[in-house]
């Protein structure tokens, strides 16, 4: 679980957690995921969760990173990559740095956890990677340029991955959250938004459903076929 | 932060939570301490005095100052720090119960003593030093808090902390912003093996009954609260729903991890998912002015029995402790009158004696509170205390438009607060609309009234802080 220790990660991951499953957390900040791996063994009494300090901006450390994994807790079968950065950006700004960041976490990262599941998942024939993009993906928008175009970025690659490794029995699903109550979006006042646990079950239930692409509530793939739909000459006169 | 403009004094309408007391003030919200400390300098300068406000959850008057200044902390209300190793968070006094438990509980902690709304602030908390139903146990707020910053009237910024200074630390706290205004906090939560409570309802035939569930449970329920049918007479007198909360161990309820997120704990908005309960007041008001409030509280009682055939039942933190969240605004079916609430805090060997005497005066003169509650009590450390090894029931009475009514229900308040006082009881500043200033050195002890008295004459020499709470008591 990449990006285990807030919103939506920490909530697949505790859901992972209660059906008895063995997760190796990763997180970037210490001490909250620390807290968190020992709030899940905490609650069920059981060794289940475990602690692994990653920042997915650092690809570098995907693949070693993934090999100690399997060494210590065993195989892994199942992958969720749900880091993601969202930065408040003023819609007069530019800036470079936050957009790296961005397409460092949320595309570059994907894919350097994508790379290493699929390199052991291919030559297995089996497992399962879900990846959590978002609605925001559909449409580039004048709110968060670089926002939208990192994760339509993970998106084509996770349809690329799962085109190349479903013939060999290997899953890969795509999440795109609508409006889910996270830290990540705490100051957005979204209305609608669903708890983060709701959007875990939603998310299980697509990977157990073998969905290629899931909408996270599903209301979401009717408005964002609406969306995508209007034409740009009406669209960039909106202030969507 | 931005802060372009200080803040401009503006003419409200501030009342206390029950609506009954208050009037026109001049409100200034600050956002930063040094914005609290120009506010003193100016009231100073001028000769004249100001109250603090946070939340505004005080029945009474603890927060109001007709005619005069009031400062409102509300806006200063950041959760600044939370340590998700030791669960100690650090809050502006603004901050709510509601900020504080929706930090905490992300990461298995929840707030050790929580009020009966989560609005309160956590300045108010700590000045009014509230209580939950775990007073028995865990203590008062106060108890929890580890250290703040206070902003004294002669403009001093203070840390203060039990060990650095325990004569302030146990004043201020308690002290009802008498002594200076509390700009910063931190405060402990506790550890929680789940986010949900096993809960029981058990239904109490008669007052003593209440009291003596209360004796029998106290070493072994982690929360217990009674809620009080008071209009019912006889042998049933002071009958009553006793709720007993117990906190999982680790281990025994799993999916309660689940349950370690805000928006699971929060007081579902809708009532059985369709009715918006901000709708339900005006119906709670039908039955305050046809004066069927005696039938509705019948009704719940009888819905007791079987509460208790279902009982244990599982409950999230948020929906057991928020009772008075359930229903917004719900004081407002108490207009245009207002409610105040009466909370008598008497000794356990008086108890029966004086909470019985105390439900068959308010019936007998036909003031009977549309809600009572009844619970555990036990000592704490702080200077102006209210707490008792005993029990307290508060009883919330609609308060009559009409003068003469008004009259006579705060005549049988102050009736009702002599036989209190009388059996060694106390009574508490974040609901007392009522006391006279006779009272004031009755209620703690003319010791600590003195020094308290001392306190105030050393931090605050100009009397820069008053309430109309405290010119009522003459502090």
């Amino acid at each position: 679980m990449v990006g285990a220790s807030s919103g939506i990660g920490l909530a697949v991951a505790r859901r992972l957690a209660l059906a008895g499953r063995k997760v190796a957390m990763l997180a970037r900040r210490e001490a909250e995921l620390a807290a968190q791996v020992a709030l899940v063994n905490d609650v069920t009494k059981k060794q289940l969760a475990f602690a692994y300090v990653h920042d997915a901006a650092v690809t570098g450390e995907a693949e070693a990173l993934f090999q100690r994994i399997e060494q210590e807790l065993g195989p892994v079968d199942e992958v969720h990559f749900v880091a993601g950065v969202m930065p408040p950006v003023a819609l007069d700004e530019f800036d470079l740095q936050k957009d790296t960041v961005q397409v460092q976490v949320n595309m570059l990262g994907c894919i350097a956890w994508g790379n290493a599941a699929a390199r052991r998942f291919l030559a297995r024939k089996g497992g399962c990677f879900v990846g959590v993009s978002s609605v925001a993906q559909d449409r580039g928008r004048i709110g968060r340029p670089v926002y939208n175009a990192s994760k339509a970025g993970m998106d084509t690659y996770l349809e690329a991955l799962r085109n190349r490794l479903w013939r060999h029995g290997v899953q890969v699903t795509t999440i795109r959250p609508g409006f889910v109550e996270t830290p990540m979006t705490a100051g957005l006042r979204l209305k609608g938004a669903i708890p983060a646990d709701q959007a875990a079950a939603r998310i299980l239930k697509a990977r157990d459903r073998k969905k290629p692409i899931s909408y996270v509530p599903g209301k979401w793939r009717l408005i964002m076929f609406v969306i995508r739909n209007i034409p740009s000459f009406v669209f960039r006169r909106l202030s969507l | 932060m931005t802060t372009m403009t200080a803040p401009a004094w503006r003419d409200e309408k501030v009342l206390g939570f029950g609506m009954a007391v208050g009037g026109p003030a001049s409100v200034l919200r600050p956002t930063t301490a040094e914005q609290i400390a120009d506010a003193f300098a100016e009231v100073k300068k001028s000769g004249g005095s100001v109250a603090l406000r946070g939340a505004g959850c005080s029945y009474g008057d603890a927060a109001t100052a007709v005619n005069g200044k009031v400062l409102d902390l509300t806006r200063m209300n950041r959760v600044l720090g939370f340590d998700p190793l030791t669960g100690v968070a650090t809050v502006e006094p603004g901050a709510t119960v509601r900020d504080l438990w929706r930090t905490s509980i992300q990461f298995g902690y929840w707030p050790k003593v929580v009020s009966g709304t989560m609005a309160v602030s956590m300045g108010g908390a700590a000045a009014m030093n509230i209580h939950g139903k775990n007073n028995y146990t865990l203590g008062s707020f106060g108890e929890c808090v580890r250290s703040f910053d206070l902003l004294t009237p002669r403009g001093e910024l203070v840390h203060v902390t039990r060990e650095s200074d325990p004569e302030l630390f146990h004043a201020a706290i308690s002290g009802f912003g008498m002594l200076g205004c509390f700009t910063r906090f931190e405060i402990e939560t506790k550890r929680v093996h789940s986010g949900r409570l096993k809960v029981w309802g058990i239904v109490a035939d008669d007052l003593e009954h209440n009291l003596r569930l209360l004796e029998e449970l106290r070493s072994e329920a982690d929360y217990l609260v009674s809620w009080l049918d008071l209009h019912a007479k006889g042998k049933g007198l002071g009958r009553g729903i006793m709720h007993r909360a117990d906190q999982f161990h680790s281990g025994e309820d799993p999916e309660g991890l689940r349950f370690c997120e805000p928006a699971l704990q929060d007081v579902p908005p809708n009532l059985f998912g369709v009715v918006p309960k901000g709708w339900l007041w005006p119906g709670m008001w039908g039955a305050v002015h046809l004066g069927q409030v005696g039938l509705v509280n019948a009704l719940k009682f009888k819905a007791g029995s079987k509460e208790q055939r279902h009982s244990p039942y599982i409950q999230s933190h948020g929906a057991f402790h928020f009772l008075l969240d359930y229903v917004p605004r719900w004081q407002w079916m108490t207009k245009p009158g207002g409610l105040i609430q009466f909370q008598p805090f008497v000794p356990k060997a008086e108890g029966a004696r004086v909470l019985r005497t105390l439900i068959e005066k308010c019936q007998a003169a036909g003031h009977v509170p549309y809600l009572g509650v009844l619970k555990r009590h036990r000592p704490d450390p702080f200077l102006m205390s209210y707490a008792v090894d005993g029990y307290s029931m508060a009883m919330d009475i609609a308060v009559s438009s009409r003068k003469s009514r008004r009259a006579s229900l705060w005549q049988l308040c102050r009736e009702m607060a002599e036989i209190v006082l009388d059996a060694g009881g106390r009574f508490y500043y974040a609901k007392d609309a009522v006391l006279l200033d006779s009272s004031f050195e009755r209620v703690h002890g003319s010791e600590a009234v003195a020094k308290f008295r001392a306190l105030k004459q050393k931090w605050d020499p100009d009397r820069l802080l008053q309430t109309d709470l405290s010119r009522r008591l003459g502090v």
